[in-house]
């Protein structure tokens, strides 16, 4: 089936899917309903007095988007990939412990209570989406510790059951919502990309590149975790440890990235899958290839939200989910011989 | 001969439920293969996790080599015992070899990859248990007999002097449950390890293991008086997987015979064809 992994395949595949990355990027910030050329927009044609207007829309308003996407997307494929890992389950994704609904809930309450400061440069939205995402995880990881430290069924149920909770609240709040206030609301929660100054692209940036680093290093660890909880104890792995460390940080950049864009969906579903589908479950291998497959996906997928109803935009996650489903299910059918599903 | 294992007092009780063990005392000869037999919930199960640190008592005391368990901590545990649950299907479809080279996880370097003698280690234990045949196989490709050798190998490819296996052999037909009882006798009498195993086949432990823990029912029950009656005993299989022992624990009559160094034992219900035999030997 697959080779075993050695650390010169995992380095060369790294590489390439890089370089990928970076040529799918400047081609989409190449892409938009406005053309510009990438000669003009470097400046070459005018004198390097005053920057062109295609300068402008590259730099201030492209680039910017097009990094937001992948740091995005690279947070929620890889919180994907941790969270099936410790839940060993192939259903799970980011959002299964409550981060999608608190964050959700979070911003509701900030719309709603029409605050109008800001934080760093941060919308009470965001700033309220961040604190509810990993309040609420935070709430379902102590109840599914009350309820049994080596069951993830516990763990589960209490982020199913928290979720609906806090979805009803959602919809509560939406019932009372002035119609005004309702736009951008749909539009939060259905994840949408805006135009980040710098300054938040940096630390979201910083914030996100240093966990999906940090979670490299979990690789080993979460292959015999997601086997089993005494598995990995009874070889000599710190379980408690590691899982809590792993986690934290899932759980940290995803509020990260959803506090940027809201709830974009299905990314930190599929690209796991597609990914694992591909090349094999090992960990050391699944995560630094889902995080660049899951940047890839939401910067083509954005460039998409951007384009086919231009000069309006669609929210991302209608576009994540319309073309995501249908991809992986080929996938699904192509390769599944591949994968063994427990029964 | 030493003590590997020794178990002291030791009780456990899940939450606010009754104990499922009161006071065992056990200790575990160096190099030997060891049963441990009784009934359903009689803490079988519950005792081989106490004995590898995976539960900690509730009272009482366990020591490795004279030394308190969990004074090792999990990564020094680790490298002295290895575990081998029943058998199953993991969540995601790593190979046979990726799953044996998990054995050496906690030694990988900060690259996390595997040194080379971590590969050999993983190919010499496909070797002893004959899996290297399908090493690139996914587990849930193999059959269930396959995948118990793989999940013994990983624990072979830990490299302890201690396995500890539950129930092994519970869903393997004969062919398999014989092929894992001799390789545990050939691992157990070529490289010294000390093996305790969980099963509920008699005459397989009587056929190849030398002691054999019986735990009673009544192991779990605070007892008033607990000089007078033992919960659990320990001996040779000879002396302790015999008929009286067994209806003790089981509550079941059994016909005992002989075929040669070993007794064998058939449970006769009430409605079995031979039901007068119970009670007898042959």
């Amino acid at each position: 089936m697959h080779p075993p992994l050695t650390s010169r395949i995992l380095l060369v595949r790294t590489a390439v899917a890089a370089m990928l990355l970076v040529a799918v990027m400047l081609a989409c910030a190449l892409i938009g309903p406005q053309d510009i050329s990438l000669k003009s927009a470097l400046g070459m044609t005018q004198s390097n007095a005053a920057p062109t207007p295609d300068h402008e829309i590259l730099v201030r308003v492209r680039i910017p988007r097009v990094l937001l996407a992948a740091m995005v997307g690279a947070a929620l494929a890889a919180s994907g990939v941790v969270f099936q890992a410790l839940l060993r389950n192939p259903l799970a994704d980011p959002y299964i412990l409550g981060v999608s609904s608190g964050a959700g809930l979070g911003a509701m309450i900030a719309v709603v209570g029409g605050l109008s400061w800001t934080l760093w440069g941060r919308s009470p939205i965001a700033v309220f989406a961040f604190a509810g995402a990993l309040g609420t995880v935070w709430l379902v990881w102590g109840i599914g510790r009350i309820t049994g430290r080596y069951q993830v069924t516990g763990l589960l149920l209490a982020g199913v059951v928290v979720n609906a909770f806090f979805s009803a609240m959602i919809m509560f709040l939406v019932s009372i919502a002035k119609s005004h206030q309702l736009y951008a609301t749909l539009f939060w929660l259905m994840g949408n990309m805006t135009e980040e100054d710098f300054f938040v692209l940096w630390v979201g940036g910083g914030c996100i590149t240093a966990g999906i680093i940090a979670l490299f290093f979990l690789g080993p660890q979460l292959n015999i975790i997601s086997v089993g909880h005494e598995d990995a104890q009874s070889i000599g792995v710190p379980v408690a440890r590691i899982e809590l460390a792993a986690f934290a940080v899932s759980a940290f950049i995803t509020a990260v990235a959803v506090s940027l864009s809201g709830l974009v969906g299905f990314v930190g579903l599929i690209v796991p899958h597609a990914v694992r589908l591909l090349f094999g479950p090992d960990h050391r291998q699944l995560l630094p290839l889902s995080s660049l497959a899951g940047a890839m996906f939401l910067v083509i997928a954005d460039t998409v939200a951007r384009m086919v109803v231009a000069p309006a935009q669609l929210p991302v996650g209608v576009v994540t989910a319309m073309i995501g489903g249908p991809f992986f299910l080929l996938l699904l059918i192509r390769y599944s011989k591949r994968v063994y599903w427990p029964t | 001969m030493t003590t590997v294992i020794q178990i002291e007092e030791v009780s456990f009780g899940y939450g606010s439920q009754r104990p499922v063990l009161s006071h065992i005392s056990v200790g575990v000869p160096r190099g030997v293969f060891l049963a441990v037999v009784g009934a359903n919930g009689v803490g079988k199960s519950t005792l081989l996790r106490i004995m590898s640190g995976l539960l900690r008592p509730r009272s009482g005391q366990v020591l490795l080599e004279g030394r308190e368990l969990y004074s090792y901590g999990i990564r020094g545990i680790a490298q002295r015992i290895a575990v081998v649950r029943q058998e199953f299907v993991p969540a995601f479809g790593f190979s046979v070899l990726e799953t044996v080279l998990m054995a050496r996880t906690p030694g990988y370097g900060p690259l996390g990859f595997e040194s080379k003698e971590d590969r050999a280690l993983a190919t010499k234990a496909l070797e002893m248990t004959d899996t290297a045949r399908f090493a690139s196989r996914p587990l849930g490709a193999l059959s269930a007999g396959e995948r118990q050798r793989v999940f013994i190998a990983r624990a072979l490819a830990q490299n302890t002097p201690i396995l500890l296996l539950d129930e092994p052999t519970s869903f393997l037909d004969l062919k398999h449950q014989v092929a894992i009882y001799d390789l545990l006798k050939s691992t157990q009498q070529q490289a010294g390890t000390t093996i305790v195993a969980v099963t509920h086949d008699l005459n397989l432990a009587a056929q190849y293991c030398d002691e054999a823990l019986l735990l009673y029912p009544s192991a779990g029950e605070p007892k008033a008086d607990a000089g007078l009656a033992a919960n659990h005993r320990l001996g040779s299989v000879s002396e302790v997987l015999t008929p009286p022992e067994i209806q003790r624990a089981f509550g079941v009559q059994v016909f005992s015979g002989r075929i040669g160094r070993a007794r064998f034992v058939m449970p006769l219900g009430a409605r079995a064809k031979d039901a007068d035999f119970s009670g007898r030997s042959g």
